[in-house]
């Protein structure tokens, strides 16, 4: 029915920078990711990449979805959300500001609060690594201008 | 001597050469210049049909007297200049332009170099923020201040305001953008609707920015407490620090007070509400208290507390207005530090819950944390490897169950393979985790320890080709994924159940080793997880419709459970679909059915249609087999030029019960609006709060807030709500 395996992906940089702290496991498994790709160079300084990805914004929030009949949370709404761009060398705007939306349902008893806790956990970091998915396809799309000289 | 010309322009003190021609520049490049020209060397230009006086002493005018200096402009049909006093008098059809705003008048005298003087029986239009109104007299302190005696103060159109504020003295400042009105009376469509004494200041910005000032104040109605009237007050005491006072009278449990304070700095932000009442229904003091606050100590670290309280188990459901707050019966006590390493972090903390009980159906104290200590390091490809370490040490407490001291490490290892259309990663994974119990069940020991292996092998395929979704070229990718697990049996029946509990079946958990969320469980497994996630991805990298479905396959019988039953040899299907139909239009679908009887066991479906702005309906269905099944429609439509309908209803086809319903009209017009929101929502087993807010809001005098208000309300109950706000 037409699929083939999915080809060599080169992203259209030779390096970037990727705007999170080493203590970001968000920032963790986006490099991981790059790296694996192989040509393209994860660089430790924003000077010194191709293209620098700049995180505006993430946020996670947790709010009700549904209650019983007693009035009660029963379900929680998580979402996760990431605004990022890219940016070459000169500052210009590769990719303009992008959002990406993630959401999950968490149900909920009050006595299995600590387990719903790492629960929470346990969705956020699925979300993460679909996130990063979803930002590699869109940095796999890029278009480069000509360097200028 | 009288002069023959009909234009003059009078130099001031310091001649100046080349005012002549600075008197013709156009007006908007000599405001821009106004601040790099010192305005004591300005020309004044007078016209008029006839002129005469003494030179250099004084110049009379009649009939189209134009006075024009710098950006400042009078019109009349008399008027006289003293040159030495720079005093002008003027009278008949007074109209003074000072850069956008107007006055017009009976009277006028005022110095033209310093911008002092009054104007008699004025009308005055300030455009800044469309500022309008009558006076008695205007005094002018400067440019800038000025003081309106005896006037009214609107931001409506015209010379019948559905609105205006009556003052017996009304400071305005643009400088400062703040009006500050004495004595007065705040009239709507005519009726008096508010008043402020002579003691008591009322100020309001002359423009939309964040100012001290009235927010608007909520009047209503509630089952719990009667007619309640709140007028908060709000003081922007930096631009990054800020208080709102929240003062409101129920009628049958007396006078609550409320105030909220959020603040933000370069190393520390947070936010404390505190509210209390002297409640004349129960003759208790009541409160409640919610406070967040985040501290970076060092680059690395950071302390941060979350504590919240409330006097009784009734606070939220007797006091609160929305479920936000009445829906959680869990108040959460945590002082945390957290250190951050660059290749670990650690963090210390305490955590301890207050159960707000409802007699009807109790729930047991969670356990408390005193404290916890957990730590973690890890590494991303190590010569290939990925590696990490989880500790965690707990002292968990509890009143009457068993406490004890837990301690766990985690170490795994993994060596993944990533390529574009391929990936493996084995893993192994070692669980050894020590009890030691204080108060021991009878047949209980009071020291355990156990020890665990894990092996998981989680392998996939990616494949790829053109397809097109609703007309649409777009890539549709096919990603089969197949995770094995291998977790030997230990016998853990004995050990006590801290934080440990079934973990949701998703999409998420049955691509994990463990089935149990916690520590005190690790479930036996020898499975396979299959499944299958196709992808609609749009050219610029855009996913736009996802597809999955999974399974669980057992090879042998899961021993380790909480409830006693064994597991079928298929675990339940999993089936997902959610992504975007148009740019207005989303929907999802989550099922989970049961292999043994082929029932759902969770199902959750969603549309999302949101066609323009202040334009939605959402319309989800929410089920979880024996514990809920509940149809919400919510959404925010206009039905005319200036009215919005809002509503929600969720309902409980479970218990044939209204959960929570909402109904609100929004009518907005000019330079006001109008909200009317009537709630209903479910607090206990036999409590429901029902209550109606009107909010009107007033262009320009009262800034919106934040916190507990209609709009606030609408927000958090409509996905997609936007309030028609005048600002």
């Amino acid at each position: 029915c037409g699929f083939a395996l999915r080809g060599a992906v080169n992203l259209p940089f030779q390096s970037i920078y990727v705007g999170l702290p080493d203590s970001s496991a968000l920032g963790g498994e986006l490099k991981r990711h790059l790296r694996a790709n192989g040509k393209t160079e994860v660089t430790s300084q924003a000077t010194t990449a191709e293209v620098v990805l700049d995180v505006l914004g993430e946020t996670r929030e947790k709010t009700i979805l549904s209650l019983n009949s007693q009035g009660r949370v029963r379900e929680f709404n998580l979402t996760y959300n990431l605004k990022f761009r890219l940016r070459d060398k000169a500052g210009r705007e590769v990719l303009a500001p992008t959002t990406i939306s993630l959401k999950r349902n968490l149900s909920f008893k009050e006595n299995e609060v600590l387990a719903k806790e790492a629960e929470e956990t346990l969705l956020y970091r699925d979300m993460q690594s679909e996130l990063v998915q979803q930002i590699m396809r869109r940095l796999a799309v890029v278009k480069m201008d000509t360097p200028s000289t | 001597s009288s002069f023959a010309q009909t234009q003059t322009v009078i130099e001031t003190a310091n001649k100046n050469a080349s005012s002549l021609s600075a008197a013709t520049k156009p007006q908007a490049t000599q405001a821009a210049d106004k601040k790099a020209v010192d305005p004591s060397t300005l020309p004044t230009v007078i016209q008029a049909e006839t002129m005469n006086g003494e030179p250099d002493r004084i110049v009379r005018m009649e009939n189209n007297v134009i006075v024009t200096r710098g950006d400042t402009k009078l019109t009349a049909e008399r008027a006289s200049y003293l040159q030495i006093e720079d005093q002008l008098d003027a009278s008949g059809n007074i109209e003074l332009q000072r850069g956008a705003d107007c006055y017009t008048g009976q009277l006028i005298r005022f110095a033209l170099e310093s911008g002092v003087g009054f104007v008699l029986k004025p009308s005055y239009f300030i455009a800044r923020n469309n500022g309008q109104g009558k006076a008695d007299r205007i005094d002018f302190a400067s440019e800038e201040r000025s003081t309106i005696t005896n006037g009214t103060y609107s931001t409506c159109q015209g010379l019948d305001p559905d609105w205006y504020l009556k003052a017996e003295t009304l400071n305005l400042d643009t400088g400062l953008d703040t009006g500050v009105a004495g004595k007065s009376v705040l009239y709507f469509k005519g009726v008096p609707i508010m008043a402020t004494p002579g003691w008591m200041d009322f100020s309001f910005p002359l423009s939309g920015a964040r100012h001290s000032g009235i927010l608007p104040p909520t009047m209503g109605h509630s089952n719990k407490g009667g007619i309640e009237f709140g007028v908060p007050y709000y003081f922007n005491i930096a631009p990054n620090r800020d208080l709102t006072l929240r003062p409101k009278m129920i009628a049958r449990r007396g006078l609550q007070m409320g105030i909220e304070g959020r603040y933000l700095g370069e190393s520390y932000a947070g936010e404390t509400a505190v509210e209390g009442i002297s409640d004349k229904l129960t003759n208790t003091t009541r409160y409640a208290i919610n406070s967040i606050h985040n501290q970076k100590l060092t680059p690395e670290a950071v302390f941060s507390w979350n504590l919240n309280r409330a006097s009784d188990n009734d606070y939220p459901a007797d006091f609160s207005n929305s479920t936000t707050k009445t829906a959680q019966r869990l108040l959460l006590r945590e002082v945390g530090l957290d250190y951050y390493g660059s290749i670990w972090n650690a963090s210390l903390r305490s955590t301890s819950y207050q159960v707000l009980q409802d007699p009807s159906a109790p729930i047991t104290l969670p356990y408390e944390r005193l404290p916890q200590l957990s730590f973690h390091a890890g590494q991303h490809d190590v010569v290939g490897l990925d590696w990490s370490v989880d500790a965690l040490m707990t002292r968990f407490w509890h009143p009457t169950l068993i406490r004890g001291n837990r301690a766990v490490i985690n170490p795994q290892v993994s060596f993944p393979i990533i390529q574009p259309a391929f990936f493996a990663v084995p893993k192994l994974s070692f669980h050894a985790t020590q009890y030691e119990l204080d108060n021991p069940a009878q047949g209980q020991a009071s020291h355990y320890q156990r020890t665990i292996p894990s092996l998981s092998l989680d392998t996939g395929l990616i494949f790829e080709r053109q397809a097109s979704l609703l007309g649409e070229g777009m890539t549709q990718t096919l990603e089969p994924r197949l995770f094995y697990v291998n977790t030997p049996y230990r016998d853990q029946t004995a050990l006590p159940l801290f934080d440990t509990a079934l973990a949701d079946f998703n999409f998420a958990q049955i691509f994990s080793e463990n089935r149990f969320t916690g520590h005190d469980r690790i479930g036996d497994s020898n499975q396979v997880t299959a499944g299958l996630v196709s992808r609609f991805i749009e050219g610029d990298g855009t996913e736009r419709f996802k597809f999955a479905l999974g399974q669980r396959f057992y090879f042998n019988t899961q021993k380790v459970s909480l409830d006693g039953k064994s597991n079928p040899s298929r675990s339940d299907l999993l089936l997902a679909g959610n992504g975007q139909i148009s740019n207005t239009l989303n929907v999802e679908a989550a099922l989970q059915v049961s292999q043994s009887d082929r029932q759902s066991v969770r199902s959750s479906y969603g549309i999302h249609w949101q066609p323009a702005e202040k334009k939605v309906l959402n319309l989800q269905y929410q089920f979880q087999r024996d514990v809920l099944k509940q149809l919400e429609l919510s959404g925010q439509w206009p039905i005319s030029h200036r009215w919005y309908a809002v509503g929600k209803s969720n309902y409980s086809l479970l218990n044939r019960k209204l959960v929570e319903g909402l109904a609100g009209l929004e009518y907005r017009a000019d330079c006001w609006a109008l909200r009317f929101v009537a709630h209903r929502f479910a607090t206990t087993t036999l409590n429901n709060n029902s209550g109606i807010a009107i909010q009107l809001e007033l262009t320009g005098l009262a800034r919106l807030g934040f916190g507990s208000n209609p709009i606030e309300t609408l927000k958090k109950s409509i996905n997609g709500y936007q309030p028609s706000t005048t600002n």
